[in-house]
């Protein structure tokens, strides 16, 4: 980045010098330019190495060997019997579970993301504002942060469980059910709505603290600025504020795409004793092709699938969004 | 000013380059080591490690083994026993990670052999066996473990199912405790006066989530004379099967049974038994001592499983220890493992702890008297067991725990049986 910017104001300045009228100007300063970068690359390249080497190690090669599982015919105890071509892609696509299975996927990822962003940004706003005992409610919104994720999902989902868990207890405690033994996790849909609960609750903390951070960076004197022209408070925070949260937001946003949509472990634990497919997401039908199933390579061409779901997702997402982009540009 | 510049970017290019040469040299090794760490770690001298990879059956499981390696490794210092602990949740998949990646386990302890086999990667029970344990196996076993007149499995331990039942609530609902219902018919006509009592009283735990789903399953299918087939073929979707799976969907469709039956996993099913709440359940020799660990007033009795016309047939299950190959160099230290381990001396106890039913001719003898398991030796003659010599079974196995459980939530059972034969014709 430094020496692009270095080679870019190095070109600028003997483009500059030279009289307009001379040709040979120009082209050096191009042919210096790219040299530089490649010499730049190259002395940065004892600091970058290892973690290119890390990325190519646990990143590139273990998803090199997913697209090649994919392609091979993999035997349930292990053993490579032999090239299968595409026909576990065709086999994945035969599914007959798909099209609910990627109807739940979208409904997941729309419903925790948008009910992450919205809840966060309510919560940021609220954690910038000035009261007594911030410090310690701000504290409070990282703790499902500091719990791992398998932790917190299941302590809720034994408090959900039929006949000894604590929510059930309370709720016939209270009258509300005769005998305390509702299946929360037991049927696709509340277990889904359970999930998608946990789900939001673990991601507020990372959401609401990039948003606090946007938030912090909005300058005082523009909301100022807009007072003094007589804005009232609501336009203020439409027309002034939000607009310069949107690099924040669009990251959060993105970022949480991303988790939610490769999240095991929250759908794993809450529905995962559900028989059938009905709360399943494409990432929780991988993990049962290889653990019902015993299909490897079934589950390498699902994951392959998954890959390109998620790089169409954000690339789409990075057009239409363009969360890079600032306000001013 | 420009000059002197290029020159000390290009003078500190090289020494960049070596060390990047370093750093990949450095990943590749790490990486070889990933691969190849089978036959590094744990040799001392000239000695051989066996790796012995078994499943928890119990608390104690671990403890169990540890104390049968010990007395190996006493008898014979050159040979290390490195033992793994999985849970039954995780095993399936750790095996076949380490298969996948040629560190098999020398000695492995699971339900089903027969895919293994199919992949050649067994020893057969006459090369890590002595002639004279193996002839101390009792037959139906030595049967069950073997493809085509080859023995590959060693049988390790064996349960049968029996159905226990909560003779106060037979009583408080007005129904003789001494005589527990042996058809489907007195059974749903039970479960119904049992439920009726109300208060979270269930008549019959219906466990069909996904931790034993083909055991519960299979012994309502056995009961109508259906089943899952043999060594050659996966019979799932069969008008027997079909019939037994409406039976049981009958029972859960009113009431007669905990809520949400096709999620409900069957260790925390039988607890529920256990703190007196469901009137009947089928449960397995380990459920004597947990009775009588966690509530020993409890006013249980055991009786055989109800079948549809009341003929006795109950659900055997055995798991086995079975020997890679692997290079082919460990067999003997596997063979003095083995030999050891099915001694009466080690394997008696071993089972006796562990609530088991022996597999074994001097075992069945030593412990054919003991309470906990005289109820299921008796059943043990009517027993069918799962087809795990066919090589199929495994993903019939996984599709049954993962699917079956929708009968009970209301999916109709046609459709359901059909969707498993499917995944096990794969």
């Amino acid at each position: 980045m430094t020496t692009d910017t270095t080679g870019t104001q190095a070109g600028a300045t003997t483009a500059s010098a030279a009289p307009p009228s001379d040709h040979h100007a120009a082209p050096p300063g191009a042919d210096d330019r790219s040299r530089r970068t490649w010499r730049g690359t190259l002395t940065a390249l004892p600091w970058i190495g290892p973690s290119l080497a890390l990325i190519a190690l646990i990143v590139l090669f273990p998803a090199g060997v997913m697209i090649f599982n994919s392609t091979r015919d993999i035997s349930q105890s292990g053993v490579d019997r032999g090239s299968a071509g595409l026909e576990n892609y065709a086999d994945v696509l035969a599914i007959d579970a798909l099209p609910r299975v990627l109807l739940n996927t979208v409904v997941w990822v729309v419903v925790v993301v948008g009910l992450t962003v919205v809840i966060s940004l309510a919560l940021a706003n609220f954690l910038n504002k000035q009261f007594p005992g911030r410090q310690l409610v701000r504290l409070a919104v990282i703790v499902p942060w500091a719990a791992s994720v398998v932790m917190t999902t299941t302590v809720v989902y034994y408090g959900l469980q039929p006949n000894y868990g604590i929510f059930n207890q309370f709720l016939a405690d209270i009258g509300i059910l005769e005998v305390g033994d509702y299946g929360f996790t037991k049927n696709a849909t509340s277990a889904f709505i359970v999930a998608i609960v946990v789900a939001v609750f673990v991601s507020l903390p990372f959401t609401t603290y990039t948003i606090l951070a946007g938030l912090q960076a909005v300058p005082h004197e523009v909301v100022e600025a807009a007072r003094m022209d007589g804005a009232s408070r609501s336009r203020t925070y439409f027309s002034v504020i939000l607009p310069q949260l949107k690099p924040a937001l669009s990251v959060a946003a993105l970022i949480n795409i991303i988790n939610v949509f490769n999240s095991l472990p929250i759908l794993r634990i809450m529905t995962g004793s559900i028989p059938g497919y009905d709360a399943d997401t494409t990432t929780t039908l991988i993990f049962k092709l290889i653990q019902s199933d015993r299909r490897v390579d079934l589950a390498s061409a699902l994951s392959v699938v998954n890959f390109a779901i998620v790089i169409l997702v954000i690339v789409a997402y990075m057009r239409i969004v363009k969360p890079m982009k600032g306000v001013d540009e | 000013m420009k000059d002197p510049n290029t020159r000390r970017t290009t003078l500190s290019a090289g020494r960049p380059l070596r060390l990047v040469a370093l750093t990949a040299v450095a990943g590749l090794t790490l990486s070889a080591c990933g691969f190849g760490g089978q036959g590094g770690g744990g040799d001392e001298g000239d000695g051989t490690t066996l790796d012995l990879l078994v499943p928890t059956y119990s608390d104690q499981t671990k403890a169990l083994w540890e104390d049968v390696i010990a007395g190996f490794e006493e008898e014979n210092p050159d040979i290390d026993v490195n033992l793994e602990v999985q849970s039954w949740d995780n095993i399936n998949d750790v095996v076949r990670t380490k298969v996948q990646s040629d560190q098999a386990p020398d000695i492995l302890n699971i339900d089903a052999f027969a895919g293994f086999v199919e992949d050649d990667l067994l020893y057969s029970a006459d090369e890590v066996l002595s002639p004279e344990t193996i002839a101390d196996f009792q037959e139906s076993f030595v049967e069950n473990a073997s493809m085509d007149g080859t023995q590959y499995g060693l049988p390790l331990i064996a349960s049968a199912r029996t159905m226990f039942y909560n003779k106060d609530l037979f009583t408080q609902a007005g129904l003789d405790p001494e005589a527990p219902p042996a058809t489907w018919d007195e059974l749903k006509d039970a479960a119904a006066k049992i439920s009726a009592l109300g208060g979270g009283t269930y008549g019959y735990g219906l466990p069909l989530g996904s931790e034993e789903a083909q055991a519960e399953a299979g012994i309502w299918f056995f009961g109508n004379g259906g089943g899952y087939g043999d060594a050659s073929e996966i019979t799932i979707d069969t008008p027997e099967n079909v019939e037994a799976a409406q039976f049981f969907q009958s029972l859960a469709a009113e009431n007669l049974t905990q809520p949400d039956a096709g999620a409900t996993d069957r260790t925390p099913l039988i607890d529920v038994f256990i703190q007196g709440k469901i009137g009947m359940i089928v449960g397995l020799p380990p459920t004597i001592g947990q009775i009588a660990d966690k509530n020993p007033d409890l006013n249980y009795g055991t009786a055989p499983v109800a079948t549809k016309d009341g003929s006795p047939v109950t659900l055997g299950v055995a798991d086995h220890l079975m020997a890679f190959k692997n290079e082919g160099d460990k067999q003997d230290a596997i063979k003095a493992f083995l030999d050891y381990y099915y001694s009466p001396e080690v394997y008696v106890p071993w089972v006796d702890a562990e609530g088991f039913i022996p597999t074994t001719k001097s075992g069945g003898e030593e412990l054919a008297t003991k309470e906990t398991i005289a109820p299921f030796l008796e059943l043990l003659p009517n027993a069918q067991f799962y087809p795990s010599t066919n090589p199929q079974w495994s993903a019939a196995q996984g599709a049954i725990q993962s699917l079956i459980g929708q009968v009970a939530q209301g999916k109709e059972a046609q459709a359901v049986l059909t969707e498993i034969q499917a995944k096990a014709d794969q």
